[in-house]
């Protein structure tokens, strides 16, 4: 079991160093390569994570470890309940996602390097899920933030893509700071970077009240960068020019989600620090209402979604934050699931539309029907329809909060109604949202065929694949129109109605908890009265909608134009501006200081030698002249000197 | 007979061989001038043999030795004096100047090399 959890490390990356040698010399292979070594993935992941699910013991083992001074560096991997439900929920994202990039991006040039780069994005997140070490946890969630980096910016040619791809590596990268410096303190205080070790000895250890809060801080800090919550949620929006699958993969199941998964791992430092929960309480409250808000009145489909994940991410925050282990970790994986489904539907839409913005789509019910399907599912779990599994998720968030706010002990009980009314409040705007754009992309009038307005990604080809099918179908004996709208090629239904299945029934696991995280955990999963208290308002909330939608024509409300938190521009002014001064500076000292020495050093040994060169001018006995003078002034020197 | 004869003879030799090597033109002359420098040195060897009453007589196995060399030297000399006036058709050490640091562009070099050679190969 040991050797095939590091055979299920490993295998991402290399399947990824094949996948860059095989490359475009052998296309079918790469493909192959990539997807199989995905599915071998998956179920390398199944065969070690279903034996540790519900109450089963957690297996670790270090496989190597250093001598240096100070607490060894291990490469140790661990795996419970957590990470086994980690394991399970980034290996399967990241397989559909690879059978999907089949259909979406098989036919681009840069497929060999894409495909490489979301293997070792799996393979980071497959680190960070099992490793026991935290340094081999840092390794793993950079790793992945250079990934993001490279995928986001997978459409270089685009600025934009190019913009948001470096901010999105700026940002994590900054709120990093905070992990290494956690790490290290930890490592000084515990006398070792095991995270076992270090969270029993928190949980044994008997330790005051936020006696440990610097640790637990900076971690806080950490996770608010990786998965965008407020002060740093911006990165996230202008990640969308990357291409959908990886917005899938870094939504759903990888990037944002580590830091869901670092709280949980570390969770009892957590609970030993409730100041570090007071402002993980307080920014998610705020962050998930303002990533709502900034959903309902997005125009393009795939911002709409990346608000959605700032939002969702928040209510699992909301949810550790006030010690509802079991119901953070639940929403995280029923997100992971429905937030797939909805980008890659998403991305089958755009596909077929080749624009993002949804003022391009309408009426897409009767043309893309699997796609309309799954997705509708996809909308309605995030909007926390019945019986759907984002409903119970959020229903034990909402619950939790509210049993919080009554009578918790964590965070202020203040905090706990703010986060309570902010859930609630979020809840009924996340009806608005997804509604709106459910409306927008698959109902109403079919867009006006203008030409498509900005769009956040470009399309993916769209016209190789309406070129291919219709040369498929025209060869079946129907004449067919290139443009016409089409469903995607079966790579790209497959996976949706695979991730279909666990949105529409996984809310039974709400109702046995115990067999996915253990039977370790307090948790009472199912709130009856907030329960019928949420779907009374989630249908009134629908039915406004609905109304508003059918009095206007088109769009449910008009868009306006609100202004975004400043928080971009005070990081302009605070950071990037001085950041650039100093810049400039250096650039100056480097030129007109060291580049004058070093200048000056050539352009001096030039001047001495177009003086020397001056001698050499090819006469032979002016040559000789100087040697004749030179030994008899020598000879001179010599007999007056001795 | 005193010493400085010879040596005198060795030296104004070897000052007409300096002067001939440094000034003039003629390759040819120029090696005659060679040859003088190199006999005045044997003169000078021979000269301080007898001086010194050596028993091995190294002054004058040196000198047999030098007139080896410049016998060589001189043979090879004219060889490639004589190579130069095939391809130049001069042997004036003055215009050969092939050697030149010059710049390495083409206007200016080819200019030298008219200067060079003239009448290449009648």
């Amino acid at each position: 079991m040991n050797a095939l959890l590091l055979l299920l490390v490993l295998l991402p990356f290399a399947s990824a160093g094949l996948t860059f040698f095989a490359g475009h010399r052998a296309e079918v292979a790469t493909k192959g390569l990539s997807v199989g070594a995905s599915g071998l993935g998956l179920a390398l992941a199944a065969i070690v994570a279903f034996p540790r699910l519900g109450d089963a013991e957690p297996i670790g083992q270090v496989y190597a470890s250093t001598s240096a001074a100070g607490p060894s560096i291990e490469l140790s991997l661990y795996v419970d309940q957590l990470s086994a439900v980690m394991l399970l929920l980034a290996h399967s994202v990241a397989f559909l996602v690879q059978v999907y990039s089949l259909g979406y991006l098989g036919d681009d040039p840069r497929y060999p390097s894409y495909t490489a780069l979301v293997a070792i994005f799996t393979g980071a997140m497959g680190v960070v899920v099992t490793a026991d070490d935290l340094w081999l946890l840092l390794v793993g969630w950079e790793l992945m933030g250079a990934c993001s980096y490279f995928l986001i910016a997978h459409h270089w040619e685009l600025p934009v893509a190019r913009a948001g791809a470096v901010k999105a590596f700026l940002m994590t990268r900054t709120a990093d700071l905070g992990l290494l410096f956690a790490i290290i303190l930890l490592g000084i205080r515990f006398d070792s970077y095991r995270i076992s070790t270090i969270m029993s000895g928190i949980l044994e250890g008997g330790f005051a009240r936020d006696e440990l809060w610097v640790p637990a801080m900076l971690l806080t800090i950490a996770v608010i960068g990786k998965s965008a919550q407020f002060p740093l949620h911006t990165w996230l929006p202008d990640a969308m020019p990357g291409p959908t699958p990886i917005s899938a993969l870094i939504h759903a199941a990888t990037m944002v989600a580590a830091g869901v998964f670092l709280v949980a791992r570390t969770y009892p430092l957590f609970l030993s620090a409730p100041m570090a929960l007071n402002l993980l309480a307080g920014v998610a409250a705020l962050t998930m209402f303002l990533g709502a808000l900034y959903a309902l009145f997005s125009d393009d489909l795939k911002r709409v979604l990346a608000w959605s994940t700032v939002s969702q991410l928040a209510y699992m925050f909301g949810a550790l934050a006030i010690g509802a282990y079991s119901a953070g970790i639940l929403h995280l994986l029923a997100h992971g699931a429905f937030k797939a489904l909805l980008f890659l539907a998403a991305g089958s839409v755009v596909h077929a539309v080749g624009s993002t913005s949804m003022s391009s789509m309408g009426s897409l019910r009767e043309k893309l029907p699997d796609t309309f399907l799954t997705m509708t599912l996809g909308f309605g779990a995030l909007a926390g329809v019945v019986p759907l599994v984002g409903f119970f998720t959020k229903d034990a968030v909402i619950g939790a909060s509210l049993d919080a706010a009554r009578d918790g002990r964590l965070v202020w009980p203040w905090l706990a109604w703010v986060l309570f009314v902010s859930a609630v409040v979020t809840a009924l705007v996340t009806v608005a949202y997804c509604l709106r754009a459910w409306l927008l992309v698959f109902f109403g009038a079919p867009a006006p065929s203008a030409e498509p307005a900005l769009t956040s990604e470009p399309a993916p080809r769209a016209e190789p694949v309406s070129l291919r099918d219709a040369s498929s179908l025209g060869s079946s004996g129907q004449a067919t129109e290139v443009a016409a709208i089409q469903e995607s090629p079966w790579s790209m239904r497959a996976p949706l109605y695979l991730l279909a299945v666990p949105t529409a029934v996984g809310g039974l696991v709400v109702a046995y908890p115990d067999l996915l995280l253990g039977s370790e955990v307090e948790y009472e999963p199912l709130h009856p009265d907030v329960a019928v208290g949420m779907t009374i308002l989630v249908a009134l909330t629908a039915g406004v909608v609905v109304w508003a939608a059918r009095r206007h024509a088109r769009t449910p409300w008009r868009v306006p134009v609100i202004p975004h938190p400043q928080v971009d521009r005070v990081y302009d002014v605070a950071l990037v501006r001085p950041v650039r001064r100093l810049a400039s500076v250096v650039r100056a000292g480097d030129r007109d200081v060291i580049d004058a020495y070093a200048n000056g050093a050539g352009s001096a040994t030039r001047g001495l030698g177009w003086v020397l060169r001056l001698a050499q001018n090819g006469n032979v006995q002016g040559y000789l002249m100087v040697v004749v003078v030179g030994a008899a002034a020598l000879a001179v020197a010599a007999g007056v000197l001795a | 007979m005193p010493l400085w004869w010879p040596l005198l003879l060795a030296s104004l030799l070897f000052a007409i061989g300096v002067y001939a090597v440094l000034v003039r033109r003629n390759a040819v002359l120029v090696l005659m001038g060679v040859e003088l420098m190199l006999n005045a040195v044997n003169i000078n060897l021979v000269a301080f043999d007898a001086h010194l009453r050596d028993q091995l007589h190294g002054g004058q196995t040196f000198a047999l030795f030098v007139i080896v060399i410049a016998a060589a030297e001189i043979g090879l000399a004219l060889a490639i004096v004589l190579l130069v006036f095939r391809s130049h058709g001069h042997i004036d050490v003055d215009r050969l100047r092939s050697l030149a640091d010059r710049d390495l562009d083409p206007s200016t070099s080819s200019g030298h090399r008219k200067l060079d050679r003239p009448e290449v190969r009648r």
